[in-house]
C-alpha cells in the first residue's frame, strides 16, 4: 500500500518520525512535490478564502496526491505539550479537507493531543497502526525507530543546520558578514516556493541564516517564563522565544519575520516581538507578510533594502543627510 | 479607582450593575461608533482580528473620561482571545496610557491569583456581598437577554415599522441614569412589559433565520451592522445561537440542567467535527445542525476576518447546507466592511429564502389537488 504524505504544514518538523514510522511498517511513503503554483493554485481554487496561506498549500498538496495512492496521511495535532495548543485551523484540519476536496482516497488521521498529558501522543500512533491493521508492538517498535530518527534530526537542527540542508543534504556554509535571524513558522520559511528562497537569497548575500529550529528549547522556555502571561500555543511559543533569545543575546546583526497573510498567531506573536525590539534592543528588523499573490520582485527588493540598511548602519550611521542631499554624498 | 471594560452587547448591564453594587466607580465605555473602530484600527496589530481592535477603541475613549483600571476576562486558548489581555497591555504601555489591567483568567490551577484578582477589585466587600452581586449580575443578563429575545419576536410582527426599536432606544437612555443592579433590573423588567405589548400585525409570517458564527460579533450589534434590526426589518425572525445569557451559564455557572442540554447540541455535530477547535466553531457546527433539524428558513454565519476557529467551521458548513438542504450564508466583517454591500447580500439572501418558502408551499398545494 502507498501512504502519502502532503510536503506542507508540519511536514518540515516531523518528516523524519513519519517517514521511518510508515517505512518501518512495511509501507511505501509517497510525498507529495515540491510547492509549485500550480499546488498553490488548485489549494486556492478548493479552500476557503478566509484561510491562511498554509492551508491553502496544504489543500493543494492534498490534491496533488490523488489518484497516485492508496491513503493520504493528515495528521491533526492538537497539542503537542501538555496545557499548551497548536492553531485551531491544524485542529480541524481533516474534517477541512474532508469537506472541501471531492474525490479523496482513504484519509489516515492522527489523532495527537498531548493536551492533558504527554503520553496521549504516543497513543495516537498505536490507534494509527491499528487503523492500518498492525500489531500493538511492531507499531510501539516502529514508533521508537521513529522517534531516534527524528532526535537525530533534531539534533542537526540544534548544531545550526536548517530543515532544507538536511534535505537537499547541502551543508556549505562559506564566509560570513553576520547572522539574520528569520522567525517563521516552518511551513513559510523551509517550502522555497512560498518564502521565495529566502534562506538561499540571503546566504548568497554572504549572511549565516539563524532560524528558530537552531535555539535550543531550554533558551526558548528560560524566556518565555519572562512572559507576563504563558503562552498557550506551542509553535507561538517557540517563534516568540527563540526570536527574544536571538535579540536577547544580540546574536543576530538583523531579524526578519516572515508571516503569511491572516494567520491569527503571528499577528500576536510578531506585534509582541516587534514592540519588545522598539523598546529593548533596537536590532533591525523587517516583517515580510506572503500570501498567494506575492511577486518575485517587490520580495526581493524588500530583502536587498534591509540588507542594504544593516551594512550602511555599520559603516555611515552618524551621516545624517543635510537637506537636499543622499547620504551617498551625490 | 475608575474601571473600565469593553463592550460586549448588553454585558455593560450587568458590570455596570455590579460594580455598582460593589462600591466602585465605574466609567461605562461610550457606545461603539465609527470614531472607536478607527482609534482602535490605527493602535491594533494589522492581522489581529476584529474584537481586539475595537477593544482598544472602547479602552481610549474611556481613559479619555478618566478610567484607570480595566477588567477584561481571558481564556487559555487555542483562541487568540486568551492572549488579548497581554497584547493590548502592551499596546496601551507604548502609547504612554498608566492604566492598570486587571485580566480574570480561568482559575484552571492557579486559585489564588485568581482570589487576589477578585480582592484587588473589590476591596473591602465581604465575600458574601460579592456572591450577592455577582448573582443579582447575572440575573441582569438573563433578562437582558429575555428582553431581546422578546424585541426579535416583536420586530418581525411590528404593526408600524421601528416600534420596538423606538422602545429600545428609549430603554437605553433610560438605563443609563440608573445606578445599581435593583434599578437597572427595575428597569429590563418595566420595559420587557413595554416590549411585549409592541402591536403586531396579525398577517405577517415572518422567516426565520438562524445566527451562528463568532461570539463577539454576534452579540455585539455596531460590529455585526446590526444584523438583527436588519433581518427584522425585512420580516424575519431571528433565532440567536449565542447569548450572553448562554455563555454565563455555561461558563460561570453550575446550571446543570443547561449544561446537559449543551452537551446534547453540541453532539449534533459529531458526523461534521467531534472535538473542540477553540473559540466556538464547534458550536457553530452543532447549532446550524440543530435549527436545520428544527427546520429553519436559512442560516447565517457572522464571524470577524481572520478568525481561526470560524475558518474551520466556515469550511465544514457547505456540507452541513447540502445534507440538510438549509440555505447558509457566511458574512465576514472587519473594519473595511462597507454597508451597503452587507445589505446586498442580506436582501439576496432573504429573497432567496421566500422564493423558496413560497415553493414549498405551492408544491404541498398542488399535491393536495393531485391526491
Amino acid at each position: 500500500m502507498k501512504i502519502g504524505i502532503p510536503r506542507a504544514l508540519l511536514y518540515y518538523n516531523y518528516y523524519p518520525l513519519w517517514h521511518s514510522f510508515f517505512g518501518d511498517l512495511g509501507y511505501q511513503v509517497v510525498i507529495s512535490p515540491a510547492t509549485s503554483r500550480a499546488i498553490l493554485d488548485s489549494g486556492v481554487m478548493s479552500c476557503v478564502d478566509d484561510a491562511c496561506l498554509p492551508i491553502k498549500v496544504f489543500h493543494g498538496h492534498v490534491a496533488s496526491l490523488i489518484g497516485k495512492v492508496d491513503a493520504i496521511f493528515i495528521p491533526r495535532l492538537v497539542s503537542i505539550y501538555p496545557k499548551e495548543f497548536i492553531c485551531p485551523k491544524f485542529i480541524g484540519l481533516p474534517e477541512m479537507i474532508k469537506s472541501s476536496i471531492k474525490g479523496l482516497p482513504h484519509l489516515l488521521v492522527l489523532n495527537c493531543n498531548a493536551h492533558r498529558n504527554l503520553d496521549a501522543a504516543y497513543k495516537a500512533y498505536v490507534e494509527l497502526g491499528k487503523m492500518l491493521g498492525v500489531k500493538r508492538s511492531q507499531a510501539v517498535r516502529a514508533l521508537q525507530k521513529a522517534l531516534i530518527n527524528q532526535q537525530l534530526y533534531e539534533s542537526l537542527l540544534k548544531k545550526g543546520q536548517t530543515p532544507i540542508d538536511t534535505l537537499n543534504e547541502d551543508k556549505s556554509i562559506g564566509e560570513s558578514k553576520g547572522v539574520i535571524g528569520l522567525i517563521g513558522h516552518p511551513y513559510l520559511l523551509y517550502d522555497e516556493f512560498i518564502s521565495m528562497g529566502l534562506i538561499s537569497k540571503l546566504r548568497a548575500r554572504g549572511y549565516v541564516v539563524m532560524v528558530p529550529e537552531n535555539v535550543a528549547q531550554s533558551h526558548i522556555e528560560a524566556v518565555c517564563k519572562e512572559l507576563p502571561k504563558k503562552l498557550f500555543w506551542s509553535y507561538g511559543k517557540k517563534l516568540l522565544g527563540s526570536g527574544l533569545a536571538m535579540l536577547k543575546g544580540r546574536k543576530v546583526d538583523g531579524i526578519i519575520f516572515l508571516s503569511s497573510f491572516g494567520c491569527g498567531i503571528d499577528a500576536f506573536i510578531i506585534e509582541l516581538l516587534q514592540r519588545y525590539n522598539h523598546r529593548l534592543y533596537q536590532i533591525p528588523s523587517a516583517l515580510i507578510t506572503v500570501d498567494e499573490h506575492s511577486g518575485q520582485a517587490g520580495f526581493n527588493t524588500r530583502l536587498e533594502a534591509f540588507i542594504d540598511m544593516i551594512e550602511w548602519r555599520n559603516s555611515r550611521e552618524g551621516h545624517i543627510s543635510p537637506h537636499g542631499t543622499s547620504v551617498l554624498g551625490h | 479607582m475608575k474601571v473600565t471594560f469593553p463592550h460586549m452587547g448588553q454585558a455593560y448591564l450587568a458590570i455596570k450593575g455590579l460594580l455598582d453594587d460593589l462600591g466602585i466607580e465605574v466609567v461605562v465605555p461610550p457606545p461603539i461608533t465609527q470614531k472607536t473602530l478607527e482609534i482602535g484600527t490605527k493602535l491594533s496589530p494589522e492581522m489581529a482580528c476584529l474584537p481586539l481592535k475595537i477593544n482598544i477603541g472602547n479602552y481610549i475613549e474611556s481613559i479619555e473620561k478618566g478610567a484607570d483600571t480595566i477588567i477584561i476576562t481571558g481564556s487559555c486558548g487555542p483562541c487568540r482571545f486568551g492572549y488579548y489581555g497581554v497584547v493590548q497591555k502592551e499596546i496601551l504601555n507604548d502609547l504612554g496610557y498608566d492604566v492598570d489591567m486587571i485580566i480574570f483568567d480561568p482559575p484552571n490551577s492557579d486559585y489564588k491569583a485568581f482570589i487576589d484578582r477578585i480582592r484587588r477589585l473589590a476591596g473591602k466587600n465581604s465575600w458574601a456581598s460579592i456572591a450577592q452581586a455577582f448573582n443579582r449580575a447575572s440575573t441582569i443578563v438573563k433578562e437582558a437577554d429575555e428582553m431581546l429575545d422578546i424585541a426579535l419576536k416583536k420586530r418581525a410582527r411590528e404593526a408600524s415599522r421601528g416600534d420596538t426599536d423606538s422602545k429600545l432606544y428609549r430603554f437605553e437612555r433610560e438605563v443609563m441614569g440608573k445606578h445599581g443592579t435593583r434599578e437597572i433590573l427595575e428597569t429590563i423588567r418595566k420595559y420587557k412589559v413595554i416590549l411585549s405589548q409592541v402591536e403586531e400585525n396579525p398577517e405577517i409570517w415572518p422567516l426565520k433565520i438562524g445566527l451562528v458564527g463568532e461570539i463577539y460579533t454576534l452579540i455585539e450589534p455596531y460590529v455585526n451592522l446590526n444584523i438583527e434590526r436588519k433581518l427584522g426589518y425585512m420580516g424575519v425572525e431571528v433565532c440567536r445561537s449565542l447569548t450572553l445569557n448562554e455563555w454565563v451559564k455555561v461558563h460561570l455557572s453550575l446550571d446543570i440542567k443547561h449544561r446537559v442540554r449543551h452537551k446534547r447540541i453540541l453532539k449534533k455535530a459529531a458526523p461534521y467535527l467531534n472535538l473542540c477547535v477553540g473559540g466556538h466553531a464547534w458550536q457553530t457546527i452543532a447549532n446550524s445542525v440543530y435549527y436545520s433539524e428544527c427546520g429553519l428558513d436559512g442560516i447565517i454565519q457572522i464571524m470577524p476576518f481572520g478568525c481561526m476557529p470560524e475558518i474551520v467551521a466556515e469550511s465544514i458548513l457547505p456540507k452541513v447546507s447540502q445534507d440538510y438542504g438549509t440555505p447558509i450564508m457566511t458574512l465576514v466583517v472587519d473594519e473595511m466592511t462597507g454597508e451597503a454591500g452587507y445589505f446586498t447580500r442580506l436582501e439576496a439572501f432573504v429573497d432567496l429564502l421566500e422564493q423558496k418558502r413560497r415553493r414549498r408551499a405551492d408544491e404541498y398545494q398542488e399535491s393536495i389537488f393531485r391526491g
